[in-house]
Formats: structure tokens, sequence, C-alpha cells
């Protein structure tokens, strides 16, 4: 064999499959806005303007049928009530929320892997108010209170396949 | 150089990617083809076809894994063997191998192995001596360790081909790899959705995870991922064009951009649970047995939505049948109730027998889900861009201006998304291309 080429070569390739990682992002509150009766979109739009113009990030936006609910920076709640109130809607603000990532390389392709990771959250009777996604990770906004029981549920199976 | 279905599927487009590998060694390079199975889709030797042969059999019987993995790896192998024979019509001796005889080993899992080695040593002996390797893509070998002669076949599972191709690459220590289809690289829309949509020259790779975590259809995460770890430039382009692609690089060569794309899924169907009518202590255990149910049942989720008085999520379509089967008329006991579950308005003859039944024994409330069907998701993909206030805003109000339904709403670090009416579907993909000036995006 020619010496240039590299030769008996066993190198990992892929991450393994299953549940690699479990962290948790603190300090977030937890918006809901409802009741409204009329013109929901239009006042929905009216109160996520509110929200930009004070510039203000926010993530897990839901719709609800009368309303919608989204998550801010606790620190930015007392503007929030403020632009709110102004907006003239019915809502509700609750400081104390937490995200908890799993992360599972290509959660998609795993069959099963999105609702079992869920359905071991649930268990632990943790409240899980939203949930989003990526390609690696499922995010979970839960009661920081909760966040140790939750994140302790899924530490045994960290670099598990 | 890697060549997906359609770039194999004609006599015609096995010549066109027959040529550009000839190119290559010509142009002093050492070429290792990898290919996927003959054609997409109801092609003769394609992977679904295979698969289909067997279900024709007897379709209350699933067939056995292993089996399964032997099948559908015949499609690589009649592919590699007529590009191999291809190559030596044109005057280019070629040899096609296994993705056993090139070296690559997996863990044990059919259907759905992950790459645990390679050793390419065959392959850089076909080179010695003057060949060019053609790898079946999408398959590999387990060795029990249970002294099994030969080793037990398996396949890659979703993305597979282009899992072998970056994998291949990176043990070989390739210049570049090159994943060859028939579009000329990734772009800021499907095409079918937005005419002109431009080819993005550059993307990261997070990107590039994101966007096909999302619905689009191009390099795999996986083959990403194998790329970007080992340093190896990483190609999306076309087989019969002569555009130079999208290089696919990490973050430190390039920033991204503010926006990427705009993403589309397949067909979805949404139920949203009203657990209403469960006293409070029950629906923790109701959502939990939801969810256990769909995991046990492989069922992908997609926008999950959790709020105090329901739970729901998006199912692909072609998957709502199981959904519907395991979950209408579901009972569940909890504490002298007993719950039964009801998939749509109207309640199947199921719910009512169980209803029926059990209401003789003792309090029998519905989990009722709502059903909208006909639906998809629309994404927009970016960086940390999606979490600068009014991201949100301008998608939704630019889709209630442009007369978009939104349906439910979900957002990540690098994306946001929004459920709308399949027949609306395109007009999103447009408006949102628009407004956030995609067509200018090189």
């Amino acid at each position: 064999m020619a010496s240039h080429y590299p030769t008996g070569l066993e190198t990992i390739f892929e991450k393994q499959r299953g549940i690699s990682r479990v962290e948790s992002r603190h300090g977030y509150a937890q918006v809901h806005v409802s009741q409204i009766e009329t013109r929901v979109m239009e006042t929905r739009l009216r109160v996520l303007e509110g929200v930009a113009d004070a510039g203000i990030s926010m993530d897990f936006l839901k719709l609800t049928p009368t309303g919608m609910s989204f998550m801010v920076r606790e620190d930015c709640s007392a503007t929030i009530e403020e632009i709110l109130a102004g907006t003239g809607v019915h809502f509700s603000v609750r400081n104390g929320r937490s995200i908890v990532l799993v992360y599972a390389v290509n959660i998609r392709d795993e069959e099963g892997m999105i609702a079992n990771i869920l359905q071991t959250t649930i268990t632990t009777c943790a409240k899980v108010d939203h949930v989003g996604d990526m390609h690696d990770r499922l995010l979970m906004v839960v009661r920081t209170e909760d966040v140790d029981r939750v994140v302790n549920q899924f530490k045994p199976a960290e670099n598990v396949s | 150089m890697k060549f997906g279905g359609t770039s194999v599927a004609t006599h015609e487009s096995r010549l066109a990617s027959a040529i550009r590998v000839i190119q290559a060694k010509e142009q002093g390079f050492k070429p290792v083809v990898v290919v996927s199975a003959i054609g997409r889709r109801g092609a003769p030797y394609a992977t679904d076809t295979l698969i289909q042969m067997l279900r024709d059999i007897d379709q209350s019987v699933e067939p056995d894994p292993r089996e399964l993995d032997l099948l559908v790896a015949c499609g690589e192998i009649l592919s590699a063997v007529i590009f191999a024979h291809t190559l030596k019509t044109l005057g280019h001796t070629a040899q096609a191998f296994r993705g056993g005889q090139a070296g690559i080993r997996t863990d044990g899992v059919y259907g759905n192995a992950r790459i645990v080695g390679i050793n390419p040593i065959s392959l850089f002996r076909s080179i010695e001596q003057g060949h060019i390797p053609v790898v079946c893509g999408f398959q590999g070998v387990w060795v029990p360790g249970d002294g099994s002669p030969g080793g037990e076949l398996t396949t890659l599972g979703r993305g597979g081909s282009d899992t072998t191709g970056a994998a291949m690459g990176a043990a070989m220590k390739a210049e570049s790899v090159e994943i060859y289809t028939d579009v000329d690289g990734v772009k800021t829309a499907d095409p079918d959705a937005v005419k002109g949509a431009p080819t993005l020259r550059k993307v990261t790779y997070d990107e590039v995870a994101e966007i096909a975590h999302l619905g689009a259809k191009v390099v795999h995460p996986r083959a990403a991922e194998i790329a970007m770890n080992h340093g190896i430039p990483l190609w999306v382009k076309n087989t019969f064009t002569d555009d130079e692609g999208t290089e696919i690089v990490t973050r430190e060569k390039f920033p991204g951009r503010r926006v990427t794309g705009v993403t589309h899924t397949g067909k979805l169907v949404y139920l949203q649970f009203d657990l209403k009518n469960a006293e409070d202590g029950d629906r923790v255990p109701i959502e939990q047995r939801i969810y256990e149910t769909i995991a046990r049942y492989g069922v992908g989720l997609h926008m999950l939505n959790m709020s105090p008085g329901s739970t729901g999520f998006a199912v692909p379509r072609d998957q709502y049948a199981i959904v519907e089967n395991v979950l209408d008329g579901l009972v569940v006991p909890i504490s002298g109730r007993i719950y039964v579950f009801q998939v749509g308005q109207a309640p199947s003859r199921e719910v009512e027998t169980q209803v029926a039944l059990l209401g003789t024994l003792g309090e029998v409330r519905r989990i009722a889900a709502q059903l909208t069907e006909g639906c998809t998701m629309v994404s927009l993909v970016g960086h940390e861009y999606m979490q600068q206030p009014g991201v949100f805003l301008a998608v939704l109000k630019t889709l209630y201006e442009g007369q978009v339904t939104v349906l439910q709403t979900s957002d990540s670090d690098y994306s946001l998304s929004v459920l709308v009416p399949e027949a609306e579907q395109n007009r999103a993909v447009r408006l949102l291309h628009e407004r956030f000036g995609l067509a200018e995006v090189r």
C-alpha cells in the first residue's frame, strides 16, 4: 500500500442517538393575553406592535382562540405590564419561568423521540407551559421551581445511546 | 461525489453524472463515487418500490426489519453496479462496492443505523489499481461481536446516502464532498412556490440543518454534521447544469445572514385536545397517556402546543391514521373517573360503544380532539435575527395583510413557524419571501 494514504482509520462519525445533554435557561416570564372577543387577529397584532416598539424580544408565541401567550425576559415584566395595560386587553404576567433544553441529535428522525421526552417531563409532574423544537433539541418552558426535577429526570439518559 | 436518485435515474442522467466524475479525474483528482438507488418514489428500483413489493404480499404482516434492510439495499447495489459499468463504457475502469465492502461499520439498528467507523482500505486499494470506486450509499454492516461471519447488512435511514458520502469523504480525508442533485443548490424557497428563488452560495451547517428539519429537501443534517466535524468542505451541486452550487461552511468562515429562507413541510393534520372536561389533578396523567401512546407508535410531532386547558400538535398526514387508530376510543381510568378519547367532532362507533359500556361502571368524561386537516407548516429560518424584537410581528402582519389564515405558531432559536391551510401554503411562502427580501439574497 502507498503510505501517503491514511490507513486503518476507525473514526467516530456520528453522534450517538438519544439524549446527549440537558441544560436550562432561567429568568423568563410567561405572558397570557386572553378574552379578546372581536377582531382577534387585529388585537393580537396591536399587542405585538407595542411589544416590538418597546424593543422587547419574545419567544414561544402561541395563539389561543381568544388571545395568545408568549415569553419575555423577566426583567421586562414591568414594561410589558405597562404596554398591555395601555392596549386595554385582559392579560396576566407570570414570572419564574425557565426553559429546559433537551439535546438529541436529529430529533425528528428518531421515531417517537419528541413525544417520549414530553411524556418523561410530564411524569415529573412539572407543568409544561410551552414546547418548541430544533433539529437537535427540544425546548420546554416550565416553572423555575420544577427545573431541577425535570433536568434530573434526563440526566441518566445523557450520552446513553 | 455523491449522486442522488434523479442523477442515476436514466441512462442519460447516469451519463451526465459519469461525465462529472471523469472530469474530476481528468483534473487530477481521485474521485470516489457514492450512489443512491435509481430514481425516486414510483421508479422500479427505488427504495419505496422495493418496500411496496413486500407490503403487497400481505398488508397485515409487518416486514422483518432485518429482511427489509436486505431488500432495500438491493436498490443501491443495482445502482452502483450499473454506474460502475457506465464508467467502463466510457473508457474508465471502475469497481462497485457494497457499504460493508467499502468498510462502513454501523450499530445494529436495522433501518436507521448509525455509522460507528469506516476503514476504507479496499477503496484505497481500488484507487491504487487505477479504478474509480463506486460505493452503495445508505448501507453498512453491523458486526454483532458474537462471531457471526460477515456481519449483518444495515441501512442508515433518512439521509443515508448523503451520510455515506460525507462519512466516506471524512474517512478518506477528501478535498471536498460534492452532493449532486437536480437543483442548483440550497435555495431561499421551494422554486415551485417562488419562481426564480435564488440559490444561496454559502450556508452554514446550522442553517442547513434547520431548514432540513423544517421541511426543505436539501442535504441531510447528518451529512452536514459529519463534514463539519471533520472539516471537509461540502457542496450541493446540480448534475445537469454548470451552476457553481452551494458551499456549506462553518460560522467562522461565513457569519450567516439575517434570514436564510422560507421552508414548508408536507401535509399535516393538527389535533387540539380539550382538557377542560378533566379534573385539574387528572390533566397530567391524561397528557402523559397521550404522549406515551404517541411515542410508542413512533409518530413525529410538529407545532406542539400546551396550555392549561388543552394540548395540541400536528402530525404528518401519512401518520394520522395511526394516531386516530390508537387514540380514538382510548380509555383512561383515573380515581374512579373514566375518560374516553374522541378524535374529531362526531364520535366514532368505537367511542359510542365505549361510553355506553363504561357508563354502567362509573362517571364517563370525553376528551375530544378538534381536528384541522389539510394544513402545512411554513417557516422562516435564520440565525439569531429570529430573536430580534418585531420579527414575529412582521411575519404575522405580512400574512394577515396577505389574507393567509394563521392557525398556530411556534418558534425556536433559529426559526419562526406558522401553521396555515394547505391551499394558502405557497402564498404564505411567497409573501414571507418578498417581505424579508429573499429575492436579493445570495
